[in-house]
């Protein structure tokens, strides 16, 4: 390993686990996000499933900069509440990748099926079970690969964080270069590991997929 | 004649102003065994969906054992407990092993407890001649062994009567017999039934009834022997000689 990397890794490390932890909050509340609003709209829920839309397609003509300026600045100014700027980036991208994951969940939900809806109701299952026992774990089996592209695409926007001062992986280490001034070596060793966690995570939802789908 | 179960009074169903169904009228006694033929599209499926419900209808009465299928109040669920029902594509879960499929309402909606719903999905699985294959999915079954299943799943809540729904159309011709034993052998026991087919030779073999649909409307709704050596309606006949001789 070449030195500029080992003499700074204990802070490098520090900035990479805060990528992970930012990256797996994310990932999470942005699945139970997507997972409630595809639902809410997939059962055309009146009002809410109109402003629902409306969300989504705000988000998806914002870039991912602004929604973070939006969940930085605007939000604390406008609801008056303070925030750091870790907690505001959590909040953008679970705001910015539930809007994705819920369009994803809704095409899932539309792929089953109604033909199974219609056998779990004839056998005296009501409309909320088929729903919960049926149509949503299939549907969720179903979008694993979308769901964990979208997880890939959330470790890699992290980075983003950085313009509002965030410490994560890359934010850290540019800092690391702006002391040691080594752009190749700090550029290659992070865009390895960026990588290498990429292609980690998608491996996941390939295994996950095979031994899941149907 | 012994106490009907199904009864239906003048029922009507229309898509916007394509009428689906016009003014049908039959009723299927304890027991009996009803066979529903006609070309496609005459509206035999759903008929036999609007029984428990799975479609609407806009005019008439469907009474369940008393309980009126289109009123309000109805416990929809509760009485399609009692009216088992398989459909032309068997609808398995596909996430679910063929056991699990035979439990799921089993325990979610009769209540029962898993251990009481596994021992009598078994026994079911058995019976329809699947007992070695209650852990396999549905995908790595044979259409012939899934409608079997769809079967068991149906038998499971201990129903009344059973719809069948064209259950043999999506077989492959090998396999069509062995899920025609399995209705043979319901019938034998007495089991209450409304069975959609084109299979004739079931028909004979095991149907009280025949009832002939063509356009919506029930055109000949007969006992077995009449309706095969004497049909009373031209579209009847030229129905039978149509599907009959080839």
């Amino acid at each position: 390993m070449p030195d500029v990397i080992s003499q700074n890794l204990p802070f490098l490390m520090r900035g990479l686990a805060t990528t992970l932890r930012i990256a797996g909050l994310t990932a999470a509340g942005g699945t139970l996000l997507g997972l409630a609003v595809g639902i809410a709209i997939h059962l055309r829920v009146a009002v809410l499933a109109a402003s629902l839309r409306l969300y989504i397609e705000f988000v998806r003509g914002t870039p991912l900069l602004v929604m973070l300026f939006i969940c930085y600045f605007a939000f604390p100014a406008l609801l008056g509440y303070r925030t750091t700027a870790e907690q505001a980036t959590i909040l953008g991208f679970i705001l910015f990748i539930g809007a994705y994951i819920a369009e994803d969940v809704r095409s899932g939900l539309r792929s089953i099926k109604p033909g199974l809806v219609q056998a779990a109701l004839a056998t005296g299952l009501t409309h909320w079970q088929a729903l919960g026992l049926i149509v949503i774990p299939l549907a969720l089996r179903r979008i694993i690969p979308t769901l964990f592209n979208q997880y890939v695409r959330l470790l890699k926007f992290t980075s983003v964080a950085s313009v509002i001062g965030v410490q994560e992986f890359t934010g850290s280490a540019m800092l690391v270069n702006a002391r040691v001034f080594a752009p190749v070596t700090i550029l290659a060793f992070i865009a390895l590991t960026y990588l290498v966690l990429c292609l980690l995570l998608s491996s996941i939802g390939r295994v996950l997929h095979a031994r899941l789908a149907v | 004649m012994r106490e009907p179960i199904i009864v239906l009074k003048e029922v009507s169903k229309a898509y916007g102003a394509t009428p689906v169904l016009r003014r049908c009228s039959t009723a299927v006694a304890a027991g009996e065994v009803v066979v529903v033929c006609g070309p496609s599209g005459s509206g035999k499926s759903t008929l036999i969906k609007c029984i428990n419900g799975l479609e609407p209808f806009q005019s008439g009465s469907i009474t369940v054992e008393g309980v009126e299928v289109g009123a309000k109040g109805t416990d929809l669920p509760r009485l399609r407990m009692r009216i088992g029902m398989v459909f032309q594509h068997f609808e398995l879960y596909p996430h679910m092993t063929a056991l699990e499929n035979v439990m799921l309402a089993q325990v979610h909606a009769l209540r029962r407890s898993r251990s009481e719903a596994r021992e009598r999905g078994r026994e079911l699985l058995d019976r329809v001649g699947l007992a070695e294959k209650a852990d396999a999915m549905p995908a790595n079954l044979s259409g012939g062994q899934q409608q079997r299943v769809a079967i068991a799943r149906a038998l499971a809540l201990d129903p009344r009567a059973m719809l069948f729904d064209e259950p043999t159309s999506a077989l492959d011709p090998a396999t069509i017999s062995e899920v025609l034993d399995v209705l043979v052998e319901l019938a034998r026991e007495g089991m209450t039934m409304m069975v959609v087919t084109h299979e004739m030779g079931f028909a004979r073999r095991v149907a009280d009834r025949v009832i002939f649909m063509d356009q919506g409307e029930i055109v000949e709704d007969s006992r077995k022997e009449a309706f095969f050596s004497n049909p009373a309606s031209e579209r009847a006949k030229l129905f039978l000689s149509k599907i009959l001789f080839h």
